[in-house]
């Protein structure tokens, strides 16, 4: 617990003749929120019903994680690593790319740690809780430098299938005579989420017509153990 | 506990009438005339945690929860005559809760532990103004939005511009800044909603609410804490704006220790506080307030 103290003096209105001035002491406090014992009480028997329906719904056990995932901008976390293959993977598995394709996804769109120990439905749910879809968007080779732009004012989001390396971005697959690339995202980043503008130039867009949340709960299932990458994404 | 004394300089603030003078004659069985007392609780960006953070969490592990949260409040209330319960938004999104449930358990919660007002925040748009609406009908405490024009949609009236609160004696002015949500909210969840310039709107709000004679002014502020580009901040709105003496965060999950102080554009201290997300943490700012008498030639000190 923490207090201070701040005075603060209050005059009257328009500091007309005979003001008033109040001195107001002010201390505050960072409480922590946890169990303080108090016995049950009609808010547990309010939220008993919600948390049932919620535990049959979510608790079932995907996969195991042997190791806590963190989500770091730069270079990369094993968090931001792991969701951006996972949907990689999940949407590239029986597809024969011809172009150089990566995923690009956001920070802010991986909403929860995942914590060592067994990971549920649940757990997936509050990592990607929106029901943003998986779209495929086919963007012509120049945009390219809009992307690393981004990436570096950003200062890291989280990709697979491709490395930050100083101002480029390299993707696997890419070749001298590629005119253009595919990225693997959600719909919210495409329609501007983000302020990913670059997305406006596209010039083709593959509705899967999944969702990724849907993709990562495959592919943690697909996993048994989760796979954690150190790999360092974000090299500027 | 930690005490620790962290302004020696006091802060002049102009404001409306304090306190009638009747309530000067009072004196309190302690040495100095403590003639009021105001206690601030809030939070923001809960985000649907209803549940603790699970005992295996690597950061928060058993902390939070609504039930832990209200259980603590009600101690406060128990112990403390003025309270007042505040919420600077994303109160929905995070956890299976709200997409199971759309964000009604969070208004009944909310409801239940005696919010007396709340302001939106981008996420609170994560299910579309229907779905908010559906949601709100289970809260009984307002949405201040100050910044959003939603007279072209379906949540005009829904929202208030400002509230007031007479509490101990005090009136309290209590208002909400919004985040702009292009960019932040897919186009169709937030339709026609009119984002609002934040300086403008809290700087027109809080002389309103100060016309009206309020003592304190409260801005709940979904701007965010601080940014390293020129976006809006709650920093930045503390600084340029008057009349604010107290802005509650939010967006940026800062998880302040104590509030931060800054400098308006007159001079005057605002203090900025911020709870970080999730519900860890209950924010608490205590106001003891002492009349004095001076006559507007004095030199008011300020010790």
């Amino acid at each position: 617990m923490f207090r201070f103290f701040v005075y603060i003096i209050l005059t009257g209105a328009g500091l007309t003749a005979c003001s008033s001035v109040s001195t107001y002491r002010i201390s505050s406090e960072r409480i922590d929120v946890v169990s303080n014992g108090a016995s049950p009480s009609s808010l547990d028997s309010l939220i008993q019903p919600y948390q049932d329906s919620v535990k049959n719904e979510m608790s079932e056990v995907l996969a195991l994680a042997d190791t806590n995932f963190f989500i770091i901008r730069k270079p990369s976390g094993n968090l931001n690593n792991w969701v951006a293959d996972a949907i990689f993977v999940n949407q590239t598995r029986n597809v024969r790319l011809s172009e150089p394709t990566f995923c690009l996804l956001n920070t802010g769109g991986i909403r929860s740690t995942l914590n060592k120990g067994e990971i549920t439905k649940g757990d997936i749910y509050k990592l990607m809780p929106f029901d943003n879809e998986l779209v495929w968007v086919k963007l012509p080779i120049e945009v390219l430098k809009d992307i690393e732009d981004y990436l570096m004012t950003k200062g890291g989001e989280p990709i697979s299938n491709a490395t930050m390396k100083a101002s480029n971005l390299e993707i696997n697959g890419m070749r001298k005579e590629s005119t253009h690339f595919w990225v693997i995202t959600s719909d919210y980043l495409m329609n501007g989420g983000d302020n990913m503008r670059f997305f406006e130039k596209r010039v083709d867009v593959m509705y899967p017509q999944k969702l990724l949340r849907d993709a990562l709960l495959e592919e943690a299932k697909n996993q048994g153990t989760l796979i954690s990458v150190n790999e360092n994404r974000m090299n500027f | 506990m930690k005490r620790r004394s962290f302004v020696q300089k006091g802060i002049l603030l102009t404001g409306a009438t304090i306190i009638a003078p009747s309530l000067i004659a009072q004196t309190s069985h302690e040495k100095k005339r403590k003639i009021k007392q105001l206690t601030i609780l809030h939070t923001n960006d809960t985000h649907s945690t209803i549940e603790p953070f699970p005992a295996n969490h690597s950061k928060f592990p058993g902390k939070g929860g609504v039930v832990n949260r209200f259980n603590l409040i009600q101690k406060i209330r128990s112990e403390e005559e003025n309270v007042l319960l505040l919420d600077a938004g994303d109160i929905f999104q995070g956890t299976p809760y709200f997409n199971m449930f759309g964000g009604v358990i969070e208004m009944k919660a909310m409801t239940k532990m005696g919010y007396d007002a709340a302001t939106m925040g981008n996420h609170d748009f994560d299910g579309g103004m229907d779905g908010f609406l559906k949601a709100k009908e289970y809260a009984d405490f307002p949405f201040l939005c100050s910044n959003y024009d939603f007279s072209a949609t379906i949540l005009k009236n829904q929202t208030q511009d400002s509230l007031i609160k007479e509490i101990g004696g005090l009136k309290v002015g209590i208002f909400g800044i919004g985040v702009e949500l292009k960019g932040l909210v897919p186009d169709d969840k937030f339709g026609e909603t009119v984002y609002l310039d934040p300086i403008t709107s809290a700087n027109r709000v809080a002389l309103e609410l100060k016309k009206k004679g309020c003592d304190l002014i409260i801005c709940l502020s979904h701007l965010g804490y601080q940014y390293e580009s020129d976006k809006i901040s709650d920093l930045k709105l503390a600084a340029a704006t008057k009349n604010i003496h107290l802005i509650i965060g939010g967006h940026t999950h800062t998880f302040l220790e104590k509030p931060t102080e800054v400098k308006n554009s007159e001079g005057q201290i605002v203090l900025v506080n911020q709870v970080g997300w999730g519900g860890i943490h209950l924010g608490r700012i205590d106001f003891d307030i002492e009349m004095k008498r001076f006559n507007s030639k004095q030199v008011v000190e300020i010790q």
